[in-house]
């Protein structure tokens, strides 16, 4: 595709950045008082733009209007950023110029098998593809540019972890905290997020989020989100939203991998090895 | 912070961007290509990249002398120079980064230099590029060092330095190089260098004795002050500074102790006292410890 429309994609960045039209990403101009919803993919980012955008508006988040409540960095120019709720989500590595984050992370052997079916979904690799393979490339960061330039799963969430852990305006959630009790988890969030958080306005924020409710708003606006449009419709975006789904879906290979590659701060992230320890691994990356 | 001066220069930044474009010179930055051959140059600003590049530059490339003429076509900062252009440099690479973490970054030499020599330095450095004025107080200087306010893209002192170390310092892709050990023994420190390139992706460096003196005294304070004399016009990095102010200055370790006042200097142990001390920066403040470096090697 590239290869294809060189000299007019050229010309396109020219005029889109001539008119201020590239979307924002790293490039975003940061203000002082900014909330950053950032994670790995796969690891309940885009739930939590529906937590987080419900709680906070008062109308309720959709896939078609969530771009305008709780925007993406990547999808809108910086210019149209600038008027719109500055509650973002990104999937950036550490930056340092982001004054307040909710930092979403994951078991990655579901991040494993979740990215997996999405890199089906958007035909990033073919039907049949070996799962042990896709995962030995993704603990390696060699699936698909956008990916591996954020870093390895374990990049990512020790860039930001040893970086702001303890600090004002850092806070580290667990998917699988927020998936058991959303409730507790949005309560111990809302100062961070400088909010009233009543029950009532919390329980409706967990309602109009539930897996359930994403899935049949999926069936109807998928053709009409950036993120699904064109992808195949024969696999969900908005999946299982389960917890501990790789014990049935990953082999004893991949699981060693990964708990091999990441063990040490899986453990510290309270994620329970089952393969064997070795002796204290040396760090070794490619 | 006037708002019309902010979107006159938003305009003509995005035009100039354009203009680039257009012509495919783009600055690399953030964005530079990466090969997984390259090494990467890293570290805070004003803590000896070019120095460390001075040295290495003249180690590697023997023909003839580095100066800041040809030092960007040798070893090349990522900001003012186009991606095509750094695309077009032989293989490998070595890159100049002041980045905070990138994980994409294959091989990375981290150059760390003691925070309290760093802010007198990035103090004058921010004279020289008229961030503030001649007489602008040291004392209020240093807490929006500490904040990091003057190239927020990079960091405080403190996220730079720990965004490396804290997820790469294992990796045998990766050596921590103190400035300290730089000008205590540079030809030892040197070697250390060489044997981390040569593990990577460079070919074998010559680093005789003769080789390595010939390099260090190509890249002495001396000779760079000289040669900033007569090139800091025509270099990217300075030619749009104050050139009644050097960009090489002192090039001195620990001159923190006589030119930052105490409340200075506490104020930076207490914002990074744990970090300075692990990576040897005792603090002034616990006297058991004593400021001097010892000859232990850092973990790399």
């Amino acid at each position: 595709m590239k290869q294809k429309a060189a000299v007019p994609e050229r010309v396109r960045t020219v005029v889109d950045k001539a008119l201020g039209r590239t979307p924002a990403g790293r490039g975003l101009t940061v203000f002082p008082d900014d909330i950053f919803l950032v994670s790995y993919f796969r690891s309940g980012s885009t739930w939590s733009r529906f937590l987080f955008g419900n709680l906070i508006h008062k109308q309720a988040v959709t896939f078609t209007n969530m771009n305008r409540l709780v925007p993406i960095i990547y999808e809108l120019p910086d210019r149209e950023l600038r008027k719109l709720p500055r509650i973002l989500k990104s999937h950036e590595c550490f930056d340092p110029r982001y004054p307040r984050v909710i930092y979403i992370v994951r078991d990655p052997r579901d991040v494993a098998v979740s990215f997996y079916y999405y890199n089906l979904k958007v035909r990033v690799i073919p039907d049949g593809s070996p799962m042990d393979e896709f995962v030995e490339r993704w603990v390696a960061a060699k699936v698909v540019g956008y990916a591996d330039r954020v870093g390895c799963w374990e990049d990512h969430v020790l860039s930001w972890v040893r970086l702001r852990q303890g600090k004002p305006g850092f806070r580290l959630v667990r998917y699988e905290d927020l998936l058991a009790d959303p409730v507790k988890e949005l309560t111990g969030l809302a100062s961070l997020l400088n909010i009233e958080a009543t029950p009532e306005r919390i329980e409706r924020a967990v309602q109009l989020s539930s897996a359930g409710h994403m899935q049949s708003l999926e069936k109807v606006q998928s053709q009409k989100w950036v993120a699904t449009k064109g992808t195949r419709m024969d696999i969900p975006f908005v999946r299982e939203a389960k917890a501990g789904g790789w014990k049935k879906k990953l082999s004893a290979p991949a699981v060693r991998m990964i708990e091999q590659a990441w063990g040490r701060t899986m453990k510290e992230l309270g994620y329970e090895l089952v393969t064997e320890a070795r002796p204290e691994p040396e760090l070794v990356r490619s | 912070m006037a708002r019309p001066k902010e979107n006159l220069n938003r305009v003509v930044g995005a035009l100039s961007q354009a203009g680039r474009v257009l012509t495919g010179r783009q600055l690399a930055g953030r964005g530079v290509t990466v090969y997984p051959d390259d090494v990467f140059l890293v570290s805070y600003p004003r803590s000896g990249n070019t120095w460390t590049r001075f040295l290495l530059g003249n180690l590697i490339f023997q023909k003839d002398p580095v100066t800041f003429s040809n030092i960007e076509s040798r070893i090349p900062e990522i900001y003012f120079n186009p991606d095509r252009e750094l695309r077009a440099l032989s293989r490998p690479r070595m890159l100049k980064s002041h980045e905070c973490f990138q994980p994409q970054y294959p091989h990375v030499i981290y150059i760390v230099r003691d925070p309290r020599d760093v802010a007198i330095s990035f103090y004058h450095h921010n004279v020289k590029a008229r961030n503030i004025p001649d007489d602008y107080p040291m004392t209020s200087f240093v807490p929006r060092f500490i904040e990091g306010e003057f190239d927020r893209k990079f960091g405080s002192w403190r996220d730079n330095v720990l965004s490396w170390t804290s997820v790469r310092g294992d990796s045998s892709n990766f050596m921590l190089l103190r400035y300290e050990e730089m000008k205590r023994d540079t030809a030892r420190a040197l070697l250390r260098v060489v044997e981390f390139l040569e593990r990577c992706s460079f070919g074998k460096i010559d680093s005789s004795p003769k080789a390595l003196q010939r390099a260090i005294d190509l890249s002495s304070p001396e000779r760079m002050r000289a040669l900033e004399k007569q090139e800091a016009g025509n270099w990217v990095l300075t030619k749009s500074t104050r050139n009644d102010k050097p960009f090489v200055r002192t090039a001195r370790a620990g001159g923190w102790k006589s030119q930052l006042a105490p409340e200075s200097v506490e104020m930076i142990e207490s914002a990074w006292g744990e970090l300075m001390e692990s990576l040897g920066y005792g603090s002034s403040l616990r006297k058991a410890t004593t400021p001097e470096l010892s000859n232990q090697e850092m973990p790399s």
